[in-house]
């Protein structure tokens, strides 16, 4: 039988919990079980409401835990928030100033009064790892083990400190134990936990990614923190810019003179790039650009989640040009679409944007590790020695599949002129009208070759009468609605989407077409139904959207889909 | 040898006849040449407006980018391959006005590049309007009272940056702005020449008179470029007597060199080692 359990450590922002989360996810992780974690924070550094939702399980888990089995209540203000949502025998450890206790399932600890005795009021982190993972039932020596290492950096005094601590933790916790209990022996499954942000990074490293500009913006600043460690070891090159502007015109220009760039933002910054993302494709500069949503417009909720950028991305700026748009549903994911983004955006010349978002970005998740670093990576690039004559060469020369050769300047002979302005082949500005549409034509002219390289929707259970559709970082979310509404018995299967432009609209019809179907998306505007509409003349049955900035969870879509299909 | 000549090219020129710029065009042929680099080894970097043009009407690598954008497309180039000698035209609304943030960082990293504002003090592109360094109160079609904000002053802005190489030419001087391109590519560094140009289609109060009656060369008079002090006094000159020349050089350490990526070999001219990759991220 499966043991699936959630965990919310809540409080104060600046309390540690998602320290206290980290070490909870690294014990599970160490013991061959599969966590998935979502930290949920506000915009501040002390007070207010953070928590972390920790899902374990000794199966797979892909998606976020809702009722809870352990809270774990940092501040009196976590448990009155969260009584309505305990699973019939949930236990809480409650953080006490002065009651200790057990009663009603409610464990009173005092964490900080423990933390002292153990030698410092800043191991109250361990000391509730300790109570929680004594609740689980999980050996002290696993736990032990994990400090070791993680403070071995800081010297025998720290790891004593906090050894100790955790001693007080798993005392406070006594004979107390969750009902449930995983069978703790150490193993090594050879997967990592990983979150989005992380993958996107190595794809962007996996693909000779080189330079890195950027501005920070929650939440893709954990891209660009995920490159740091590997600063000493490759030969790149990490630049935090002015603004979003001057970040999408570094990695334009760096780009231009031949090393692969990539730039990440979200909605806010993405809203500054739109000028330069318009220049890299007149200029047909290669160019990948990471937009992690959050709710919008302006600044919004800046540490929530969304799905509500996805008609701006495919529409921003002005006039037409063909772009790739891509949106992974897990961090494998993330880390493959980031090399397929790579890959076209150099081989058609054109723009490549990866969307995600907070949710995806953030939530750590146990994943089979297949990542792979391509032994040869394509390259398109042409030299001097491609050519007749450097002389001549011409960087938008007219071609059957409108796709140029691309030469870097300074590189050779040949001399290379991009520009921003309508320009003839040589890249000179011109003003001329048939030059505007032979202009226009061959850079649309990719979108045909282009589609060809896309993947389509993956479809489960594709013969139900009723589909859901969804894209992006809600895919195991629908998939476990999906399975769970079939095992009710409902005849529903799912949609989704992962490579979203440009679409295959014939396709794309054969998929939906003659069914019923569901768009599931955290947006108001129901963004990805309207695109399907507007490309297939499908339109959708019904909606569950969710636009409160929160992880969409496999009840809500089993609910709301109830209903629709009532 | 390279000549002057080399840095021909057949394309149409779009300038009105008159215009400063085909001196600043002229006295950039000039000191490419003699500094013997071949046009396929230059990179020529704009943003928008008549300035923005320039790369056009010479032989070289171009990028013509957008509105005060630059300097930011020059910073990733160079990032990317350092050996690239890359010169920037921009002009006083490009670079001083749609890209002011742009130019601020580019002065603090110090990016070793070589940046030609063409200052002609009025939008010649759109047609006459208020640029940053028009005097207050000046009338121009748009604001036909007067405008209404103070001129920039680039010159003390860039010293307060932190610049390494602060010069001033004017493009009726195209012997000594030569002499001041040739030195601003030769100094290791983020190099600004803010170049005087009268525009004879909108501009009738800095004409090339008006130029030729204030403009002196601080070299001639006398000028420590190392002291600081003196060159924020020269910068805050203006009026009668307009300096220019070198007003500030002071040795620094380039972008490029803070990185220590770069320290080695330019970032493209690494070869992908998957392996290497593989093992630093697996």
């Amino acid at each position: 039988m499966t043991i699936d359990i959630t965990v919310k450590i809540g409080g104060e922002a600046g309390q540690g919990i998602q320290t206290i989360g980290t070490l909870l996810s690294q014990v599970c992780h160490g013991a061959g079980l599969f966590i998935f974690s979502v930290d949920d924070f506000e915009s501040r550094i002390r007070g207010g409401h953070s928590f972390n939702l920790l899902r374990i399980s000794d199966e797979p888990v892909k998606a976020p835990g809702n009722g809870l089995d352990i809270l774990v209540a940092l501040d009196q203000r976590t448990l009155s928030l969260n009584r309505d949502n305990l699973a019939q025998d949930a236990m809480v450890i409650l953080n006490s100033d002065t009651d200790v206790g057990f009663k009603e399932n409610i464990l009173s600890i005092p964490l900080k009064g423990l933390a002292k005795e153990a030698g410092g009021a800043i191991t109250a982190n361990t000391v509730a790892a300790g109570a929680i993972l004594s609740i689980l039932g999980a050996p002290y020596k696993i736990l032990e083990n994990l400090l070791k290492n993680r403070f071995a950096a800081k010297g025998e005094k720290i790891i004593n400190l906090n050894t100790t601590a955790a001693k007080k933790g798993y005392g406070a916790a006594g004979e107390i134990r969750f009902s449930k209990k995983f069978s703790w022996t150490p193993q090594d499954t050879g997967a990592v936990i990983i979150n989005g942000s992380r993958a996107i990074a190595m794809g962007a490293l996996a693909s000779d990614c080189r330079f890195f500009s950027f501005y920070p913006m929650s939440p893709a600043t954990g891209i660009m923190t995920s490159v740091v460690p590997f600063m000493d070891k490759l030969p790149i090159v990490m630049e935090q810019a002015e603004d979003e502007i001057a970040a999408v015109n570094m990695a334009i220009g760096a780009s231009f003179a031949g090393v692969r760039s990539l730039t990440a933002t979200s909605g806010g910054g993405f809203c500054l790039m739109t000028e330069g993302l318009g220049l890299a494709a007149i200029s047909e500069t290669p160019l990948v650009i990471v937009n992690a949503q959050r709710p919008g417009p302006a600044t919004g909720l800046p540490t929530r989640t969304a799905q509500a950028d996805l008609l701006f991305v495919l529409n921003a700026s002005q006039d037409s040009f063909p772009r790739f748009v891509f949106a992974p549903g897990s961090p494998m994911e993330a880390f493959e679409l980031t090399k397929k983004a790579f890959a076209l955006s150099e081989k058609y010349q054109v723009p490549a944007i990866v969307l995600t978002d907070q949710f995806l970005n953030n939530s750590q998740v146990t994943q089979e590790n297949t990542f792979v670093v391509d032994e040869n990576l394509p390259t398109f690039i042409c030299h001097d020695d491609d050519m007749t004559d450097p002389g001549q060469y011409m960087r938008y020369c007219f071609t059957q599949d409108g796709i140029s050769p691309r030469a870097i300047p300074g590189r050779g002979k040949a001399i290379v002129r991009a520009t921003g302005n309508e320009h003839n082949e040589a890249g000179q500005i011109s003003e001329d009208a048939e030059n505007k549409i032979a202009m226009s034509k061959k850079r649309n002219g990719k979108c045909k070759a282009m589609i060809q390289e896309m993947d389509l929707p993956r479809v489960l259970h594709g013969d139900s009468n009723t589909l859901l559709v969804g894209w992006g970082s809600s895919r195991e979310i629908i998939i476990e609605a999906c399975t769970a509404l079939r095992q009710k018995g409902k005849d529903v299967g799912a949609v989704l989407i992962k490579e979203i432009w440009p679409l295959d609209r014939d396709r794309w019809r054969d998929i939906l077409k003659d069914r019923t179907f569901i768009m599931v998306e955290q947006n108001s505007n129901c963004q990805m139904g309207q695109i399907i509409s507007r490309e297939t003349g499908l339109f959708y049955h019904g909606a569950v959207l969710k636009d409160d900035g929160r992880p969409l969870y496999p009840e809500y879509i089993i609910e709301k889909t109830t209903q629709i299909m009532e | 040898m390279v000549q002057p000549n080399d840095y021909n090219n057949d394309f149409e020129n779009k300038w009105c006849p008159g215009c400063g710029n085909f001196l600043i065009l002229n006295a950039m042929k000039q000191a490419f040449a003699a500094q013997n680099i071949p046009p396929e080894k230059m990179m020529f970097i704009s943003g928008i407006g008549q300035a923005g043009k320039t790369p056009h009407f010479i032989q070289g690598n171009i990028f013509h980018t957008l509105h005060g954008r630059a300097l930011p497309v020059a910073t990733g180039a160079k990032t990317a391959n350092h050996d690239l000698n890359i010169v920037v035209n921009s002009g006083d609304g490009d670079c001083y006005g749609e890209g002011g943030n742009h130019f601020l960082a580019a002065i603090r990293r110090n990016v070793d590049i070589t940046l030609l504002v063409h200052n002609n003090q009025v939008y010649g592109l759109t047609k006459g309007q208020a640029s940053p360094t028009t005097a207050l109160g000046t009338v121009t079609r748009l604001q036909n009272q007067g405008t209404t904000s103070q001129s920039f002053n680039p010159m003390s802005v860039a010293l307060a940056a932190g610049i390494g190489f602060l010069a001033r030419g004017f493009s009726g001087k195209t012997e000594q702005l030569t002499d001041l391109i040739r030195r601003a590519m030769a100094y290791p560094g983020f190099a600004l020449i803010d170049i005087l140009q009268p525009c004879v289609s909108f501009n009738k109060i800095n004409t090339q008179k008006w130029y030729m009656d204030r403009v002196y060369d601080i070299e001639e008079t006398g000028h420590d470029s190392a002291d600081f002090a003196k060159a924020m006094a020269l910068a805050m000159k203006w009026g009668d007597k307009i300096p220019t020349g070198v007003l500030y050089e002071q040795e620094t350490v380039p972008f490029h060199q803070r990185i220590k990526a770069l320290g080695k070999k330019t970032l493209i001219s690494h070869a992908f080692d998957a392996r290497k990759v593989s093992r630093a991220i697996l």
